[in-house]
């Protein structure tokens, strides 16, 4: 008898702890505003675990995200908890990339920029930062001004370790659109150059589009690139371009 | 020599078949694996979660397990009064601390070279190359550790067990804390507040010298100059906590 009260006990307990836990509404977002302290206050806290609060604030950045984008959508105390992994982290490369869209979406392009700027002063050797940083100078840059300095950043990731080919194609036709024609044509030239068979049909179609009309302006427009290319390459482009251009 | 061998060996013995002991090893595993759980919920991080939160646990283990039982070392010997036969015999007293601290010393390094591999290979699997500085610091909180056990060992000779653990957990915390006190010294603007903090600087045990966890996760390349001189003025402080802990004994009456 002892043991069936026993029983029914426990069994009512456990439907009443899981039935309860299981009802409730999960609320799936918590509050925007959390206390984020400086990250000074934690490098004099626990200078031995810098890295390892860097990382649960990277996991609480990760999830605050998750819960507030689709949720309420306020990224309050993002900012600060970016802030805080990476002046904790400061090569950590992950939240530098990830305040790009993050911060963005908390509505702070400029300090996304910022970050991304800190970021690669910090990592000067990571092609990621400066490609991220032509990304947000060209998408919200000042009208006038975007495409050269977006050019500038892709330029920088081109010649860093790592970078895929592309990147410094896309600084080409970034200051091509910002009106910088000849920086532009020496940069197609130099991707002639170092580049292989697909990267130097690129490079022709690149020229083509900003050389200027007539055999004479076409000339003059190809000093610079005689002047910085290889011999043999430059003819083997001017060859690509008269052959391009041939009906 | 052949005491201080006898004593160190039942000390490891006695240790080693602590049942807490086992229980707190298999925690720090399971840490070591939930950090791959963390891994998964941080964007493709996974190799540095269980890097970081691995050592945290490693860290962490090892204290409970050096203050734990090195405040209850000598405690349960005299509880026990085993301490009254052993030093009838030719042991003499700081012999027997030398031996104990020893015991306990093979003692933690098993535990932490079990955890260490554990996370060693864990981590292999994880990131697809090892990662050999996780070794290091393994051994580098191991000698932070030994210290922590010195320490402890000194003051559970003054105090009880468990005034000597809270004591010891303090000054490892504040080990990990001393380079803060350093900067104290040039805050402060009265002459006492310098000195004082000059004293805590000085007296604290600088852990956080030989931490290398941030070299770990790829923030700094360790000097590994810097941390050998730092390791052998651990040894230093370690043998000189021994020999308090030694004078303090030899004064004790039971």
């Amino acid at each position: 008898m002892r043991r069936v009260a026993a029983i029914v006990v426990v069994a009512a307990c456990l439907s009443a702890v899981i039935g309860f836990q299981i009802t409730r509404e999960v609320n799936a977002a918590g509050n925007p505003r959390v206390f984020v302290p400086s990250p000074r206050f934690f490098e004099k806290l626990a200078p031995s675990f810098r890295t390892t609060i860097a990382d649960a604030y990277w996991l609480g950045v990760v999830q605050y995200y998750g819960e507030h984008v689709d949720g309420d959508g306020r990224l309050d105390s993002l900012p600060a908890m970016l802030d805080v992994v990476t002046k904790l982290s400061p090569h950590f490369i992950e939240p530098y990339l990830f305040s790009t869209f993050a911060l963005v979406d908390a509505g702070e392009p400029q300090m996304a920029y910022d970050v991304l700027e800190r970021g690669f002063k910090a990592n000067p050797r990571d092609w990621r930062l400066p490609f991220q940083l032509g990304f947000m100078a060209y998408t919200y840059g000042p009208k006038e001004t975007k495409a050269r300095a977006a050019a500038k950043w892709f330029a920088v990731a081109g010649k860093l370790p790592g970078s895929p080919p592309f990147v410094p194609r896309l600084a080409a036709n970034m200051l091509a659109r910002g009106g910088e024609r000849e920086k532009a044509a020496l940069m197609w030239g130099q991707i002639y150059t170092q580049g292989d068979k697909y990267a130097r049909a690129k490079a022709v179609v690149g020229l083509e589009a900003i050389l200027p009309p007539g055999n004479e302006a076409r000339t003059k427009a190809l000093v610079p690139l005689y002047r910085t290319m290889p011999r043999k390459d430059f003819n083997a482009l001017v060859e690509d371009l008269v052959a391009g251009s041939t009906p | 020599m052949t005491q201080l061998y006898a004593v160190a060996l039942n000390t490891f013995k006695e240790t080693i078949r602590d049942r807490v002991l086992g229980v707190i090893v298999i925690f720090a595993l399971l840490m070591i694996v939930s950090s791959l759980w963390l891994g998964s919920i941080s964007l493709g991080q996974e190799a540095r979660m269980m890097k970081d939160f691995g050592l945290l646990a490693v860290s962490f283990f090892g204290l409970i397990v050096a203050v734990f039982v090195g405040a209850s070392l000598l405690h349960k010997e005299v509880e026990k009064r085993t301490v009254f036969v052993i030093l009838s015999k030719p042991v003499g007293r700081a012999q027997f601390i030398f031996a104990k601290f020893l015991g306990l010393a093979v003692t933690l390094a098993c535990v932490l070279a079990g955890m260490g591999l554990f996370l060693f290979f864990a981590d292999w699997i994880v990131a697809r190359s090892p990662a050999p500085l996780l070794v290091a610091a393994t051994a580098l909180i191991y000698l932070q550790l030994l210290v922590v056990v010195a320490v402890t060992m000194a003051l559970s000779t003054v105090t009880s067990t468990i005034l000597a653990s809270v004591l010891g957990i303090t000054v490892f915390v504040a080990g990990q804390l001393s380079r803060s006190a350093l900067s104290l010294t040039e805050l402060g603007q009265s002459a006492v507040v310098k000195g004082l903090a000059w004293v805590v600087y000085v007296a604290i045990p600088n852990l956080n010298a030989v931490d290398i966890k941030p070299a770990v996760v790829g923030e700094i390349s360790p000097d590994w100059a810097l941390v050998a001189a730092w390791g052998g003025y651990l040894a230093a402080y370690t043998v000189l906590a021994l020999v308090l802990a030694s004078w303090s004994f030899s004064r004790k009456e039971f």
